[in-house]
């Protein structure tokens, strides 16, 4: 239920209406109830009263009048008073108790007559001893008749009598309240029932009010959802003139906005796309042609007075250069146009390393570095891109061997349940703070002086991030100056994975003793 | 013997300059600007090898192989300028044996040319692969007694596996056994088991009763392929 009045808007506008006009039913029906009570008793006790005065005027009267000497003859007159002031019926009903005084010096030689099915428990001794105080005023109290285990409410009247010959007695009596009772109850009923339909027809009234205005709303919230799941073309519909056409014509003219907006940028894009690989193709084919060329000038430079050898050689080594920076801007320009599409293969990354580490081996031992691997026991499977993971870490590798100063390298490899990791790290000559901020930035240099032996073309670690990020993995760093640097590629391990920590720490920690970090 | 090689491609510079370098490693190129006459220049020259430029004007590339495949198992090298998953795959399915990207250098091209036209072994006799029977010497292949053709790409494969039935050829030592990969440790790019793959269903779509459950070139998953050696 809660989470219908989360969702529902109506449901909270309906609900509430229910709760509050509720409230309100209940109060004033309370309150109605309570002073019709209260009016009712009133006006019953006043009548009560005033019966009752009359009728203990009269019987005194009576009594006094009688100048009866005999017992009998008392008794027999004490005996009819019950009877006459009796009354019963169905609407109303008196029961009469004439009690003797207790604790009086005469011997008591009178009966006390009661009505029939008088329920003394009907004369509280309270009542009792404040009649007996009052000596000449009535007192009351209203009590609970029980009359064929059906509980009704009444008023027990009484006041002091002085009986000659017989002494003090008190008259009392007991007035039925239940029609009384039955009225308050009918209305009651009434307003109960009263309320309950004022009630259901207010909810209603406030859920159809609050429908005409949700259901727009709500439209307008599923053609939103629509047009953001890609159907573009879904508009409201406009009708009349009222604020809520307003809103759905206002909302239409956004719709068909971002509808022109989306179609802008996707023909953009596709403009972009087509360049990235027209341009492939025409820059392609005419470096074939030079490089070629390039290369049978240069493998036949023997031949070539000096000047032209050397010609050859520069010319060799700008072509290469050139085509690695075309192959670069390519692949870079592939990622910026958004057509990348990677190749997954579940495979293990072991292997990859060791191609990678095969590939850069040449270059490394020409400048005398030791690579040392350490790998897990076992194979590291994991899902991904082996030619882009394998270009991550040859340009890793290379970046390395460039600026070991000829100090090891160390590879590591790890693993864990969600993520898989390659740590190549150098003893070189480092990066300071800034550099590091800048290291992926396309065409920096950390020290632009400084000679590189191979590749170089200043893209190699931007191509990387952005290989590394379209496998939602991380690409870090971590270097001190004249201390060496660190790469940390941790990816994740399935498709799905999701990475919660890398497997391998970073700063590296040293196996053996007495090495930096 | 010099081996004739025509090499179809719609850059004049780019055509003349791939014949220099074939002529100075001792083949003999043969040049053709236009799709259209490719097929009536390799009949009538009858090559040992052809260089195919994928992305031709008019008659395109993918069609002239198709062509060319029909009437012959030469070995055909695509040249392409796109390393996009669908071009490749695709020339590879309609019949060429290996492709190399532009711009390439010479001594790959050369390489990959040699491995090519190299013979497939010195070896002869007969080798039984299931129900298929393998003339070694005679590159011919029966089934039941008929003929299937290969070309001399899918044969060596078959033999490859054939030979060693009860080895898993790992996709990089087809690659190396078959197509001569690698070549150089600085190749520019890592040699592509989508070559292996494309050929292995070529392969299968030629020798398999159904393709889709072999039972002669059995896929090992995560490791390779192998030969299946009961005769059913």
């Amino acid at each position: 239920m809660f989470s219908l009045l989360r969702r529902s808007l109506q449901a909270r506008a309906v609900f509430a209406t229910i709760a509050l006009t509720s409230i309100a039913m209940i109060t004033l029906g309370g309150f109605l109830s309570y002073a019709l009570s209260d009016g009712l008793y009133r006006a019953r006790l006043e009548q009560v009263l005033e019966e009752t005065e009359r009728a203990v005027a009269s019987v005194q009267d009576t009594v006094s009048a009688a100048s009866l000497t005999d017992e009998t003859a008392m008794q027999s007159l004490l005996n009819s008073i019950v009877p006459t002031l009796e009354i019963r019926g169905t609407n109303e009903s008196r029961q009469v108790a004439l009690l003797r005084s207790p604790d009086q010096p005469q011997l008591q030689l009178l009966q006390s007559p009661i009505s029939a099915d008088l329920d003394l428990n009907s004369i509280p001794e309270e009542l009792r001893s404040q009649v007996r105080q009052s000596e000449s005023t009535l007192s009351y109290t209203s009590v609970a008749l029980i009359r064929q285990g059906v509980t009704s409410p009444g008023i027990t009247v009484g006041a002091p009598l002085d009986i000659p010959l017989a002494g003090m007695f008190e008259l009392y009596l007991v007035y039925d309240l239940s029609s009384e009772q039955q009225t308050l109850d009918f209305v009651q009923q009434v307003l109960a029932w009263g309320g309950a339909i004022l009630i259901a027809v207010i909810s209603i009234v406030s859920y159809t009010v609050t429908w005409r205005i949700v259901k727009p709303v709500e439209s307008a919230a599923s053609v939103a959802e629509q047009i953001a799941a890609g159907q573009l073309g879904e508009r409201l519909v406009e009708r009349g003139s009222d604020v809520v056409a307003k809103l759905a014509h206002s909302f239409n003219r956004m719709a068909s906005t971002l509808q022109n907006q989306i179609q802008q940028l996707d023909e953009l894009s596709q403009t972009q796309r087509r360049f990235v690989s027209d341009v492939s193709h025409e820059l392609r084919t005419p470096m074939t042609t030079i490089k070629l060329a390039g290369e049978v000038i240069f493998t036949n430079r023997e031949q070539l007075d000096p000047a032209l050898r050397r010609s050859a050689e520069l010319l060799q080594n700008q072509v290469n250069r050139f085509e690695a920076l075309l192959v670069d801007l390519l692949e870079i320009s592939k990622y910026d146009a958004g057509v990348v599409q990677p190749e997954f293969e579940l495979q293990d990354l072991n292997h990859v390393v060791g191609l990678a580490i095969a590939n850069i081996e040449p270059l490394a031992m020409s400048k005398g570095t030791s690579i040392s691997i350490e790998l897990p026991d076992g194979p590291v499977e994991a899902e991904f891109d082996s030619r882009r993971i394998e270009r991550v870490l040859r340009n890793l590798l290379s970046n390395a061997v460039e600026h070991a100063e000829g100090k090891p390298i160390r590879v590591q490899v790890g693993a864990n349940s969600n993520a898989v990791a390659v740590c190549v790290t150098d003893q070189g000559v480092g990066m300071t703070k800034q550099q590091i901020e800048h290291v992926f930035d396309r065409f920096w240099r950390a020290d632009p002086s400084r000679q590189r032996s191979v590749g170089g073309t200043g893209l190699g670690l931007a191509i990387s991030k952005e290989d590394t990020t379209l496998h939602r993995g991380w690409l870090q760093v971590w270097a001190k100056p004249g201390k060496g640097a660190s790469f940390r590629v941790t990816l994740p391990r399935y498709r799905d994975s999701v990475i919660a920590n890398s497997p391998l720490p970073m700063p590296p920690k040293s196996k053996t003793a007495g090495v930096d970090t | 013997m010099t081996h004739k090689i025509l090499v179809v491609d719609d850059d004049n510079d780019l055509r003349e300059m791939v014949g220099l370098v074939l002529s100075s490693a001792g083949y003999e190129p043969i040049y053709v600007a236009d799709g259209a006459v490719a097929l009536e220049t390799f009949e009538r020259t009858n090559p040992d090898l052809v260089l195919l430029d994928i992305m031709l004007p008019g008659k395109d590339g993918i069609q002239v192989c198709r062509e060319i495949r029909a009437v012959s198992g030469v070995p055909i090298i695509m040249l392409t300028a796109r390393s996009d998953t669908d071009d490749i795959v695709r020339g590879l399915e309609v019949g060429a044996d290996d492709y190399i990207v532009k711009p390439h250098r010479g001594a790959e091209l050369v390489a990959r040319i040699r491995a090519r036209l190299r013979p497939l072994s010195s070896e002869t006799g007969v080798l039984q692969i299931g129900p298929l029977t393998l003339d070694v010497e005679a590159h011919e292949v029966k089934r039941d007694g008929e003929i299937v053709l290969l070309t001399p790409l899918e044969f060596s494969l078959l033999f490859t596996l054939g030979s060693k039935p009860k080895q898993v050829f790992s996709r990089e030592m087809l690659l190396k056994e078959v197509w001569n990969y690698p070549m150089k440790p600085e190749a520019q790019y890592k040699p592509d088991t989508r070559l292996v793959n494309v050929h292995v269903q070529r392969l299968r779509a030629k020798v398999e009763q159904d393709p889709d459950n072999p039972k002669i070139v059995l896929t090992v998953r995560g490791v390779g392929y192998k030969a299946g050696t009961d005769s059913n």
